[in-house]
């Protein structure tokens, strides 16, 4: 691979979509310049239109095979950066009508088309390789063919929802566009979205094979229709039954979404109304429509920016402006091998990594390889893994309890108890039996990492690397930076972490980093609201359904375990003791055998594996709490979680400048918390508000419930200046 | 006769070969506690264990040589396999060496001959061996009709194949019913492990190699299973001393990996004379004195050591706790196999430089209680060494004090092809604890021969 310099990023579209033309065959070569991808943009999609012309003015042509030059991609998709800059109606049926005569264009060339896959096809690009007349792929683990709109708050545009059901079927193709999902080419080859699947190192060569094969047989268009294979498929497509699997599909939506997100119930309506219909304009109007209903909503925006902060992280280095090339990691040892630490070393051994654990006793070591072993073996059964991946990542994974093998580690990660002191005087134990330059790494949730730092000898080599529970589901990382944390070392922990499969977010040391500092207000403001009315259920549920978060506060407080709640809540209160206020059922918690998820009895009861139960009614006894005397509206209970939320991101982004932009708030607290991503985010819903409402309606509560509703100085000047997160 | 060889086989290199540090993992007797542990798992925690004891930089390592005698049909090249479940790189090459019970002792001495000769600077060596998992090996007409049934691609085929099958399966068990378990059958399935313990030039079981010492040397039943009593014993005091547990690594086993084991499976407390005395002897029911207490068990398990230039070594900054003085392999008739040391000392010693009275701790591996106190005549005999080694005085005595002052295989077992590293690896560790200068390793070789192994304490 050539690296391109920015003067070539300028290169002509005439190098970026040509045509060769050899023995009859019409090589439609795609190499986007100055792009690592190629995509539908608008200069590229007219450069199209050329190429196509040249294509019917060429009588020597009798088939066309498109291929890409670019290194595990074939087609990436439309160009999201112009999606995400329409704002009109009209612009978006533009940009939909121009992508669907494209491919119709190419479905209706008098020749047939071939469309040689080797890497990502996806979105735009499997579009335009379902009007192709062939598809063929490589079995390169790069290949993945399928339709993510969804996952942008759009539908497929590029007639998509109309071509993909005809060649796959109604099953496969829901499956793939509701969720918006890619599948790799074994996959796609048996469900015959794919002709044939080819081995990478004689592609090249079976692809001109394949053409010729297609030469030889009189170069006939073909137009691939699924037709079912067994009874089950057949049942699925008949007359009867199809309504049926519409309404299983829907409720499978609105099951996952709970009605959040429109983009995937409006691809379900375009299939149904289009499956069959053997109107292609009126099919592709159909599905035209259904993208000018979702691509302007505030969800697809959200989610499209969304997209965007994950592209930055991937770029980024973790010490903005600054380029730290940094080597990847191959030995990571755990100081602690219960729930995080076990965890942490398990998603380590997971990519690549070889991990040592070291804890106090051979058990501690088991219940370790116990918890990794569960988590693939999960896999194994699901035939996601086979026996021999399986072997190889838990043989990365050993454990001791010397200090045996640390002289190898490049990063030590630790995960003990959480206790400053016993903290401190492990740190400088550990750091005797370490390399020069390795990092040690705390996992604390709670403490300072600057304090923490002083037990090391050169505390540039200490940072903070805040996992979140469980480890292997929760995709951020706090990549927390002490005092005298060093560049290069930020660099390497933000790297390691997007290594290890995680969105890392650096952020400054402070009570609570930045994740914690926002949910505990929200958790603390719970437990006034239980006061009032103590339907814990309906207050969840008004968080879950009405607002979209994961959890509501109460089921939030059992997993991440009651004594701890109650322990960090103190902390909390010392640290911000100026508005901070906290109710007094914390110390009557703290009073109860209640600890949540983990001894499976908390505001809700939990069966041995962890799987709720119920809410247990149980616990208002034990706190104390008669019935409730008043009903909490879901208005005011929104309010009063979420606005105390803002309040507190606006005094960590502007105060104690924890992270320095609202993007990084926001993908914190979609990546930590689970916060509703087709919100985009806390402050992006803020945004959305504006300033103005939640001062005032902060001030309400202010009056009302205490001091703790204060705006802060920042909010409030911005409500005064009419300002917003966001730009 | 040895003489001969006596002549030949110094080196001229002046290269030194040190052992930095080893790691076993516990030993269990087969069908126990390891009996469902591959052979790999075995050797790789005992190799992963070993990395990171010596936090080994794994660029450094130019060969994994492991010793193995029952090939699991999956890990072909076990060493392989061992080496890359290990973590090392895929650049380093690995080899698998069979010497029978020396498997283990040959990849030492394999890893010492590439670093003396200047070909290598570190070598990783060891064994593993699980002998609960050695198969069975079904008859040729009966795999035929396996054969038969697995190919039938016709109904009329598959049940012509299956009902052949049947009735065969019938007149199996009644056969293997109505045979006694040593006697040979049409229709068995015949145990790897058993003919591997046969030998197949003279057709003895070891066992019965053993009754041969035992009548020919006069040990009586008494003086075996004190012996065997003995060594129970010591295994039992070193294990509670805590000594053991500085060569052995835990092994995480189970489906889950919850299971931890950290001792050997094998040395008895209550171990006694009374209890030893009710056993039948096994291997010749009417005349024998060799039971199988006061033979060494079937055993599963695996041991690593890391093999170093001595200059390198230091360079590392290790404090190495062995330097390799020679070796030496030496054959003998099959059926006397057990005396394999009493013919291998004396060539090592000789290739090291010394003589029997400078050695001051030894590991003679106890496949019988009978063959270790054979050789201990043996080895105090002018007369033998006159007839039988072609020497002119006795090679030296054997102490008892020196002699496997930690247990042997008696108590502590005998995986086949791991056995050589753990001889070495107790014995190097315990002449550190003794302060003796030198040390000898042997052992006999089912197929006739013996195995020695000189070392010298360098810390």
């Amino acid at each position: 691979m050539t690296t391109q310099t920015a003067n070539e990023k300028v290169g002509s579209m005439k190098d970026s979509v040509f045509l060769k033309v050899k023995d009859q065959i019409g090589w439609l070569m795609l190499d986007l310049q100055g792009e690592k991808v190629n995509k539908f943009s608008s200069p590229v999609v007219l450069r199209f239109q050329e190429v196509l012309e040249e294509i019917k003015n060429n009588s020597e042509i009798k088939v066309v095979v498109v291929v890409s030059s670019k290194k595990n991609i074939f087609i990436a998709g439309a160009d999201i950066n112009e999606i995400k800059n329409i704002t009109e109606e009209s612009e978006f049926l533009k940009a939909v009508t121009v992508g669907q005569e494209l491919m119709n264009s190419f479905e209706d060339l008098k020749v047939p088309v071939i469309a040689a896959i080797d890497g990502a096809c996806v979105g735009g690009g499997c579009e335009f390789a379902l009007a192709c007349d062939y598809r063929i792929a490589t079995d390169d683990r790069s290949t993945k063919i399928g339709l993510p709109e969804v996952q942008l708050g759009i539908i497929p545009g590029f007639g998509g929802c109309v071509r993909l059901p005809r060649v796959v079927g109604l099953q496969e193709s829901l499956g793939i566009i509701l969720a918006g999902k890619t599948v790799p080419a074994k996959k796609a080859l048996k469900i015959g979205l794919i002709d044939s699947m080819i081995p990478k190192a004689v592609f090249t060569k079976e692809v001109e094979k394949f053409a010729k094969d297609i030469l030889k047989k009189g170069a006939k268009k073909r137009r691939k229709v699924f037709k079912p294979k067994n009874m089950a498929q057949k049942l699925t497509e008949s007359f009867l039954l199809k309504s049926k699997v519409f309404k299983m599909a829907k409720a499978g939506v609105l099951k996952q979404s709970k009605g959040h997100y429109p983009a995937p119930l409006e691809a379900l309506q375009v299939v149904k109304d289009t499956y069959k219909s053997s109107n292609r304009e009126k099919s592709l109007k159909r599905e035209a429509d259904g993208f000018l209903k979702v691509a302007p909503g505030a969800e697809s925006k959200n989610l499209i920016n969304l997209f965007f902060m994950m592209e930055d992280v991937k770029k980024a280095t973790g010490v903005p402006g600054k380029h730290i090339e940094v080597e990847p990691i191959d030995h990571v040892s755990v100081l602690g091998a219960g729930t995080m630490g076990g965890g942490i070393a398990q998603l380590a051994a997971d990519k690549g990594v070889h991990v040592r654990m070291k804890d106090i006793s051979v058990g501690a070591i088991a219940i370790g390889l116990k918890a990794a072993h569960q988590i693939w073996d999960k896999k194994v059964k699901r035939r996601r893994m086979n026996k021999f991946e399986y072997t190889q990542k838990m043989d990365r994974l050993s454990g001791g309890l010397d200090f045996a093998g640390f002289k190898n580690t490049d990063v030590v990660i630790e995960a003990i108890v959480e206790d400053m002191n016993i903290k401190k005087s492990v740190i400088s134990e550990t750091v005797k039996h370490l390399k020069d330059d390795a990092i040690v790494a705390t996992n604390t949730s709670s403490l300072s990492v600057t304090e923490m730092a002083k037990a090391h000898p050169n505390p540039k080599q200490f940072v903070g690397m805040h996992f979140f529970n469980p480890v292997h589901k929760m995709p951020l990382v706090e990549v927390i930076r002490g005092a005298d944390t060093s560049d290069e070392v930020v660099a390497k922990i933000f790297k390691l972490s997007k290594d290890m499969g995680k969105t890392p977010v650096v952020v400054k040391d402070g009570p609570g980093f930045l994740v914690n500092r926002l949910l505990l207000p929200w958790l603390a403001e719970a437990l006034f609201m239980l006061e009032q009315d103590t339907d814990v259920v309906k207050l969840d549920r008004m968080y879950t359904h009405t607002f979209g978060m994961p959890m509501g506060p109460y089921r939030l407080m059992d997993e991440v375990g009651l004594d701890v709640c109650v322990k960090v809540l103190k902390i909390f209160k010392e640290a911000f003791s100026d508005r901070i206020e906290t109710s007094d059922l914390v110390s009557k918690l703290s009073d109860t055998d209640r600890l949540g998820k983990k001894n499976q009895k908390g505001f809700y009861t939990y069966d041995s594996k962890g799987k709720e139960l119920s809410f247990d009614d149980g616990v208002l006894k034990d706190l104390g709490l008669g019935k409730s005397n008043e009903s909490l509206s879901t208005e005011e209970t929104i309010q009063r979680g979420i606005y105390t939320m803002i309040n507190e991101a606006s005094r960590a982004l502007y105060e104690d400048k924890i992270v320095e932009t609202p993007e990084e708030v926001d993908l914190a607290m979609i990546m930590g918390t689970g916060f509703p991503p087709f919100r985009g985010g806390l402050l992006k819903y803020a945004d959305s508000i504006g300033a103005k409402d939640i001062v005032a309606q902060l001030e309400v509560f202010e009056s009302k419930y205490g001091k703790r509703f204060k705006p802060s100085d920042s909010l409030v000047s911005m409500a005064n200046g009419s300002k917003t997160f966001y730009n | 006769m040895i003489a001969p060889y006596l002549k030949k086989g110094n080196y001229m290199s002046t290269r030194e070969v040190v052992i930095v540090e080893g790691v076993r993992t516990p030993f269990a007797k087969s069908g126990t506690k390891l009996k469902d542990v591959h052979a790999t798992v075995l050797g790789k925690t005992a190799l992963t264990e070993l990395i990171n004891k010596t936090n080994l930089n794994k660029n450094l390592v130019d060969e994994v040589i492991i010793g193995n005698t029952g090939t699991p049909s999956d890990a072909a090249n076990i060493s392989r396999v061992v080496a890359l479940n290990s973590g090392l790189p895929q650049s380093i090459s690995a080899a698998t060496v069979h010497r029978n019970c020396a498997s283990a002792l040959e990849s030492i001495s394999s890893g010492y001959e590439k670093i003396m000769s200047g070909t290598m600077n570190c070598v990783l060596a060891g064994g593993t061996e699980n002998m609960s998992q050695t198969p069975l090996i079904w008859n040729k007409e009966h795999l035929r009709r396996l054969e038969k049934l697995a190919r039938a691609r016709t109904p009329i085929a598959k049940i012509k194949g299956l009902l052949s099958l049947l009735s065969a399966n019938i007149s199996q068990v009644k056969e293997i019913a109505t045979t006694r378990p040593d006697q040979p059958s049409k229709m068995k399935p015949r145990m790897a492990l058993l003919e591997g313990l046969t030998d197949p030039f003279v057709g003895l079981n070891m066992g019965e190699t053993a009754e041969i010492l035992a009548k020919e040397f006069g040990l009586s039943r008494e003086e075996q299973d004190a012996f065997a009593v003995n060594s129970h014993k010591k295994a039992v005091a070193a294990a509670e001393s805590g000594k053991l547990s500085e060569e052995i690594t835990p092994l995480y086993i189970g489906k889950d990996h919850s299971t931890v084991i950290s001792e050997d499976y094998g040395p008895r407390k209550d171990q006694s004379l009374e209890k030893l005395a009710k056993l039948k002897p096994y291997f010749d029911r009417k005349f024998g004195t060799v039971t199988a207490g006061n033979a060494c068990p079937i055993t599963d398990g695996a041991a690593m050591v890391l093999l170093m230039e001595k200059e390198q070594a230091l360079a590392e900054g290790y404090k190495p706790i062995a330097k390799i003085r020679g070796y030496a392999f030496a054959g003998l008739e099959p059926e006397r196999m057990g005396l394999g040391p009493v013919y291998s000392t004396p060539i090592a010693l000789k290739r090291a430089g010394v003589s029997m009275k400078d050695i001051g701790l030894i590991e003679l591996n106890e496949a019988f209680s009978a063959q270790v106190m054979a050789c201990q005549k043996a080895f105090a005999s002018d007369k033998f060494a006159q007839e039988k080694l072609g020497l002119s005085h006795a090679v030296g005595e054997i102490r008892d004090e020196i002699l496997n002052v930690n247990g042997g295989a008696v108590a502590i077992g005998h995986p086949v092809g791991a056995t050589g590293t753990r001889l070495v690896l107790t014995l190097i560790k315990e002449m550190q604890r003794r302060d003796v200068e030198l040390g000898l390793a042997t052992l006999c070789i089912g197929g006739g021969q013996g195995g020695a192994m000189v070392l010298e304490r360098v810390n």
